[in-house]
C-alpha cells in the first residue's frame, strides 16, 4: 500500500465562478477516460457537463455542490473534487479544502485574479494546500497569461513562476512550450487528446530561454542540488521537476501552467502536474484531537493497519438514499466492517463503499488510508467524524462561518408543509452553515444562511428536489426587552368565586442582573410564602419574561427578589401563587424603565486595501462602530461592531462596492440599547401589529 | 476621574515650556526592552481619550485583539488605582469611542497607507484624530524619510504624534545635545523627547528634549511600575 499511497493525489479545483473549472473538470475526466463523450456547461446539447450533477447546476450553468470524482492517470489515482466559486456557497469550498491534500486554481486569462480567486485563496492559506495554478481561457480575446502570472504575484503574494509559455494567443493560441523539456507541446486531433512534441518555434526561442531561466532561479531556492547543478551547467530536467515539487510543497512556490480547457490545449500537462508536484497523502500532516485527552491534537498516520479515523466531509441524497462523501486518514474501511460515529457513538455498518465519478459510481470492497470514497445510507451529519471504536478521536473542527441572515419560509400546502420539513432535516445535515428553526412566538420555520443567494438556493431546491412550494418573509431580528433601573413590588392575587378561592400575596423587588441572564433570589423570612409555594413564584415571574409588556420581546437581564408574602391556609395554591408573581410582575415592569435591546454582532470585513474607504464608509452608514482595520500585505481587516437589523442585504452592498473582492464574517457579540429612533420605530410597528389583531 | 489628570505621565509636561506636544509635532519615548514603552503610550493615550480628544494607536508588531487587551487590563488597573465603581464606566465608553486602532503586520508600515488610512477615518467616518501614538516603529532600521513622513502627517492632519523608540543597554551613543541612542540623529524632528529608565523599584520619566528651549529640567516624574501612573514621591 505505500507505493499505492505514494501515487494518490487528493485534489480541489478552485477559482472564480466562470473561470472554467467544470470544463477543465470535464476535460480531464475526459483524458483519463472516465467519460468518453464532452459536454459543455450550458451545451447545447442540453446534457450538460458530468460534474454538475445537480439539475439547478445544469440550468444555471454554475456549480452549486461539489462533486467528487476519481480518475487515473499514468499509474496516479486521482480524486477530484469540483468547488463552487460563488462567496455564497464558500463552506463547499472550505469543506474541500479540509480534505484535499492540493489544487489547482484556475485563473481566466482574460480576467486575471478575480474576487472569488483573492477568497479561495485565502482559505487555501488557512488549510495550508499547495497548489499549482492554470491560466485557463488562453484563447479568448485580450488574454495575457504574464499579466496574470504578474497579479499572481501583486495580488496573491505568490511566488507564481510560468512553466510553461503559450504559442500564440487569442485565436492564434495553438499550442504550449514547456519550459522543463524546453519543447514546444500541440494538441490535436478532434479532442486533443493526440499529444505532439516539436521544437521551439524560432521567434519564441529566446523568450523561452529567459522564462526558463527564471523558473530555474526561482526553483533552485529550494534544491542545493540544483543550485550546484546551475553553477556546474548540467542541470537536468529531474532536477528542476524535483525543486519545483518541493518549493510547491512548502508553498513557497506556484508553478503556473498555461492553456485552454475548452480549446482543449495544454489540460495533460496539469495532470502532470498534479502527478508530479502536488503532495500524496503520506506528506501532509493530519491531526485529529483526542477526546480523551481533552481534546488534545493527535498527530494520524497515513497506515492502513493503525485504527480507522475517517471524516464525513460531504453529504448528498440520491434516489438510493444517503451518499456520504468520506476521506480516510488512518487505518482502512471494507464492506461488513462495523464503524462508530464519534459525535453519538452509534454504530453503523458499512453497507455499499463506492468510489464516485459524478453521477456514477463504482462499488469497491476495501478503502485504505488517504483515500477518498463514498458510503451509502449512513445516518450522520456533514462533519462527522467515523472510528472504529477503539479510539475516542475527532477531526479537528472545520472553521464554520455563522449563517448572517434569517427569513421565514411558508409552505404554501400541507403537502408542502411535509417536504419542506424533509429539505430542511437533508439541508442542514447536508450543509453546517444552514440552519433552520421554529420561532417560538410567531411559529414561523425560520431558516439562516451565509447571504442571500445561499438561501435563495435553497429555496429552490426545496421546490425542485423536494416539490415544497414555499412563500418567504422579511428577514427578521431577535429584540429583546431589558430593565433599567429597581422596582418593589408588592401584589395580592385574590379571588372569591365560591368553592375554594385564591390567595397570595407576592411582595419584593425587581432589577437588572449583571450578568444578563434571569436571576430569582428568595429572601423570605418566618416562612410568610410557604416553600412549596416558591416554585410557583419563580414560574410566574418566567411566564412573564417571554413575552415583555413594553412591545412583546423576551425579557433579558431581570433579577427578581421576594422579600415577603402572604398565604392563606386553605385558598393559597400553586396557581394563586404563579397568578400572584404574574400581577407583581405587571406591576413593577413599566415602573423599571425596561428598555428594547438588539443584538449587536462582531463585524470583520477583509477585502483588497484600496476599498478601506469603501467599506468603512458602508459600515459606518449601518450605525457600526469601526474599532480597528489592520493592514496585511495587501489586504485590509477592519473590525466592527454593528447592529444587525442593519445588515440585511450586506452581502450584495459589499459586494457592488468591492467588485466581489471583499468578504465578511459576523459573529454575536451583545445585546445593546436601541437608538431612541429605532425603538419608535419599534413602538408604531407594535402598534399596528397589535390594531390587525384586534380588528382581525 | 479627576484624579486622573494629576496622575497622568504627561503630568512630566508640566516641567515643559508650553506645556504640551500640540499639533504637528512629533514626540518620542525611549525605553530599554521590558520597561514599559507601550504600557506609558497607553497612559499618555487615556490623557488624551479622558479629555474627549480622538486618538489612532498604529501598531506596528500586534493584532488589534492584543493591541486591546493591553488597554483593557491597563484600564482596569488604572480603576482600581483610582478607586472608579462599576457603575461609572464613562470613561470605558470614552475609549471604546474614541480610539481607532491601526494595524500594519507584516512589514506593512508606509507613510502613504498611513496617510490614506487617515483620509478614510477623516472622510468615512468623520474621525479626526487628535491624537496618534505610534508603538514598534523600529528606529534602527527605519529610514529618516519615515520620521519625516510622519512630521508631515502630523501637520496635514493637525494632530500630534508620540512614537516610542527601542534603546539597548550596551550602546551608549549620545550627541552633543545630549540625545541618545537611536533617536541621536533625529532629534531635530521631535519637538519633545522623553526617556524611561528605571530606578530602584521605580520609573522614572524625564524630559530630554522639550521644543526650542534649550534649558531642559533634570528632573524626572516618577512612576508607579504597575499602572504607570505618576507618584507624588
Amino acid at each position: 500500500m505505500a507505493n499505492d499511497i505514494k501515487k494518490l493525489r487528493n485534489i480541489g479545483i478552485s477559482a472564480h465562478i466562470d473561470s472554467g473549472k467544470t470544463t477543465l473538470t470535464e476535460r480531464i475526466l475526459y483524458y483519463t477516460k472516465r467519460i468518453f463523450a464532452i459536454h459543455e456547461v450550458k451545451g447545447k446539447d442540453g446534457v450538460g457537463a458530468t460534474m454538475d450533477s445537480m439539475e439547478l447546476e445544469k440550468e444555471r450553468g454554475i456549480t452549486i455542490t461539489s462533486a467528487a470524482t476519481h480518475c487515473e492517470w499514468k499509474g496516479h489515482r486521482i480524486n477530484i473534487i469540483d468547488t463552487p466559486g460563488h462567496v455564497d456557497f464558500t463552506i463547499e469550498v472550505e469543506r474541500a479544502l479540509r480534505v484535499l491534500d492540493g489544487a489547482v486554481l484556475i485563473l481566466c486569462a482574460v480576467g486575471g485574479v478575480q474576487s472569488q480567486s483573492l477568497t479561495v485563496d485565502r482559505q487555501m492559506n488557512r488549510y495550508r494546500v499547495p497548489r499549482i495554478a492554470f491560466i485557463n481561457k488562453c484563447d479568448r480575446s485580450g488574454a495575457d497569461p504574464f499579466r496574470v502570472c504578474d497579479q499572481l504575484r501583486e495580488k496573491l503574494n505568490h511566488n507564481a513562476v510560468l512553466i510553461q509559455l503559450p504559442i500564440g494567443l487569442e485565436s492564434k493560441f495553438s499550442g504550449v512550450v514547456d519550459l522543463v523539456t524546453m519543447k514546444a507541446v500541440y494538441f490535436e486531433g478532434p479532442r486533443g487528446d493526440e499529444i505532439r512534441e516539436g521544437e521551439i518555434p524560432a521567434e519564441m526561442i529566446d523568450k523561452a530561454r529567459a522564462k526558463r531561466e527564471e523558473l530555474i532561479d526561482a526553483a533552485s531556492m529550494f534544491s542545493d542540488e540544483l543550485m550546484e547543478s546551475v553553477f556546474e551547467e548540467n542541470v537536468t530536467e529531474d532536477l528542476i521537476r524535483e525543486a519545483i515539487r518541493l518549493g510547491t510543497l512548502s508553498r513557497q512556490l506556484t508553478p503556473v501552467f498555461v492553456g485552454s480547457a475548452y480549446k482543449n490545449i495544454g489540460v495533460q500537462p496539469v495532470l502532470d502536474g498534479i502527478n508530479k508536484y502536488l503532495p500524496s497523502p503520506i506528506e501532509v500532516e493530519n491531526v485529529a484531537l483526542d477526546l480523551d485527552q481533552d481534546e488534545k491534537e493527535v498527530l494520524l498516520e497515513n497506515d492502513p493497519d493503525r485504527p480507522v479515523i475517517a471524516l464525513a466531509f460531504k453529504l448528498e441524497v440520491t434516489p438510493y438514499g444517503q451518499l456520504t462523501y468520506i476521506r480516510i486518514y488512518q487505518g482502512s474501511i471494507g464492506k461488513g466492517d462495523d464503524l462508530f460515529i464519534a459525535r453519538t457513538r452509534k454504530k453503523i455498518k458499512v453497507g455499499r463503499l463506492a468510489r464516485l465519478h459524478a453521477d456514477e459510481m463504482e462499488d469497491i470492497t476495501r478503502a485504505y488510508a488517504g483515500d477518498i470514497v463514498a458510503l451509502f445510507g449512513i445516518d450522520c451529519y456533514s462533519g462527522d467524524t467515523f472510528t472504529d471504536g477503539s479510539l475516542s478521536y475527532t477531526m479537528s473542527s472545520m472553521f464554520v462561518p455563522e449563517p448572517v441572515i434569517s427569513l421565514s419560509v411558508t409552505p404554501e400546502d400541507n403537502k408542502s408543509q411535509n417536504n419542506m420539513s424533509r429539505a430542511l432535516n437533508r439541508f442542514i445535515r447536508e450543509d453546517p452553515t444552514f440552519r433552520s428553526h421554529v420561532d417560538e412566538e410567531s411559529g414561523e420555520t425560520i431558516i439562516s444562511g451565509m447571504g442571500e443567494l445561499h438561501l435563495d438556493v435553497y429555496v429552490e431546491r426545496m421546490k425542485r428536489e423536494f416539490s415544497a412550494l414555499v412563500s418567504t418573509g422579511i428577514p427578521q431580528v431577535a429584540y429583546r426587552e431589558a430593565i433599567t433601573r429597581m422596582a418593589p413590588f408588592d401584589y395580592i392575587h385574590k379571588k372569591q368565586t365560591g368553592g375554594s378561592g385564591q390567595f397570595g400575596r407576592v411582595a419584593g423587588f425587581m432589577e437588572p442582573s449583571e450578568d444578563g441572564t434571569y436571576e430569582f433570589d428568595n429572601k423570605v423570612k418566618g416562612g410568610v410564602i410557604p416553600t412549596e409555594y416558591l416554585p410557583a413564584v419563580d414560574k410566574g415571574m418566567q411566564s412573564c419574561l417571554k413575552k415583555g409588556l413594553m412591545l412583546g420581546f423576551p425579557v433579558i437581564g431581570m433579577k427578581v427578589t421576594v422579600n415577603d408574602g402572604k398565604s392563606h391556609s386553605v385558598d393559597s395554591s400553586e396557581m394563586a401563587f404563579t397568578r400572584a408573581a404574574i400581577g407583581a410582575f405587571k406591576q413593577a415592569y413599566n415602573k423599571a424603565r425596561p428598555v428594547i435591546l438588539e443584538p449587536v454582532m462582531k463585524l470583520s470585513v477583509e477585502g483588497p486595501s484600496e476599498f478601506q474607504g469603501n467599506v468603512m464608509s458602508s459600515v459606518n452608514q449601518r450605525r457600526g462602530m469601526i474599532t480597528s482595520s489592520t493592514e496585511d500585505g495587501i489586504f485590509t481587516n477592519i473590525e466592527a461592531e454593528v447592529p444587525l437589523a442593519e445588515m440585511f442585504g450586506y452581502a450584495t452592498t459589499l459586494r457592488s462596492l468591492t467588485q466581489g473582492k471583499a468578504e465578511f464574517t459576523m459573529e454575536f457579540s451583545r445585546y445593546a440599547k436601541v437608538p431612541v429612533s429605532v425603538a419608535e420605530e419599534l413602538k408604531k410597528d407594535f402598534r399596528e401589529k397589535l390594531k390587525g389583531e384586534k380588528t382581525s | 476621574m479627576k484624579d486622573f489628570v494629576s496622575m497622568s505621565p504627561l503630568k512630566v509636561l508640566e516641567k515643559s515650556s508650553r506645556k504640551e506636544l500640540g499639533p504637528g509635532n512629533l514626540a518620542v519615548l525611549i525605553a530599554r526592552a521590558g520597561v514599559g514603552k507601550t504600557a506609558c503610550l497607553i497612559q499618555v493615550a487615556f490623557d488624551k481619550l479622558f479629555r474627549r480628544e480622538k486618538l489612532v494607536h498604529v501598531s506596528l508588531e500586534e493584532g488589534p485583539e492584543k493591541v486591546t487587551s493591553y488597554y483593557n487590563v491597563m484600564y482596569s488597573d488604572l480603576a482600581r488605582a483610582l478607586d472608579v465603581k462599576d457603575g461609572q464606566d464613562e470613561h470605558r465608553m470614552l475609549i471604546e469611542r474614541n480610539r481607532m486602532i491601526l494595524a500594519y503586520l507584516h512589514q506593512s508600515f508606509e507613510i502613504e497607507r498611513l496617510r490614506a488610512n487617515l483620509k478614510n477615518l477623516v472622510e468615512n467616518l468623520d474621525f479626526r484624530p487628535d491624537a496618534l501614538i505610534v508603538d514598534g516603529l523600529d528606529f534602527e532600521k527605519t529610514e529618516r524619510a519615515v520620521f519625516d513622513g510622519l512630521k508631515q502627517v502630523a501637520g496635514e492632519f493637525e494632530a500630534e504624534i508620540w512614537l516610542s523608540a527601542l534603546s539597548h543597554r550596551h550602546i551608549t551613543d549620545v550627541n552633543e545635545r545630549g540625545i541618545p541612542y537611536p533617536c541621536q540623529q533625529l532629534d531635530d524632528l521631535f519637538s519633545l523627547i522623553l526617556q524611561l529608565q528605571p530606578e530602584g523599584s521605580k520609573i522614572v520619566l524625564r524630559l530630554l528634549k522639550d521644543h526650542d528651549n534649550p534649558t531642559v529640567s533634570d528632573a524626572g516624574i516618577t512612576l508607579d511600575p504597575k499602572t504607570f501612573l505618576a507618584t507624588n514621591k
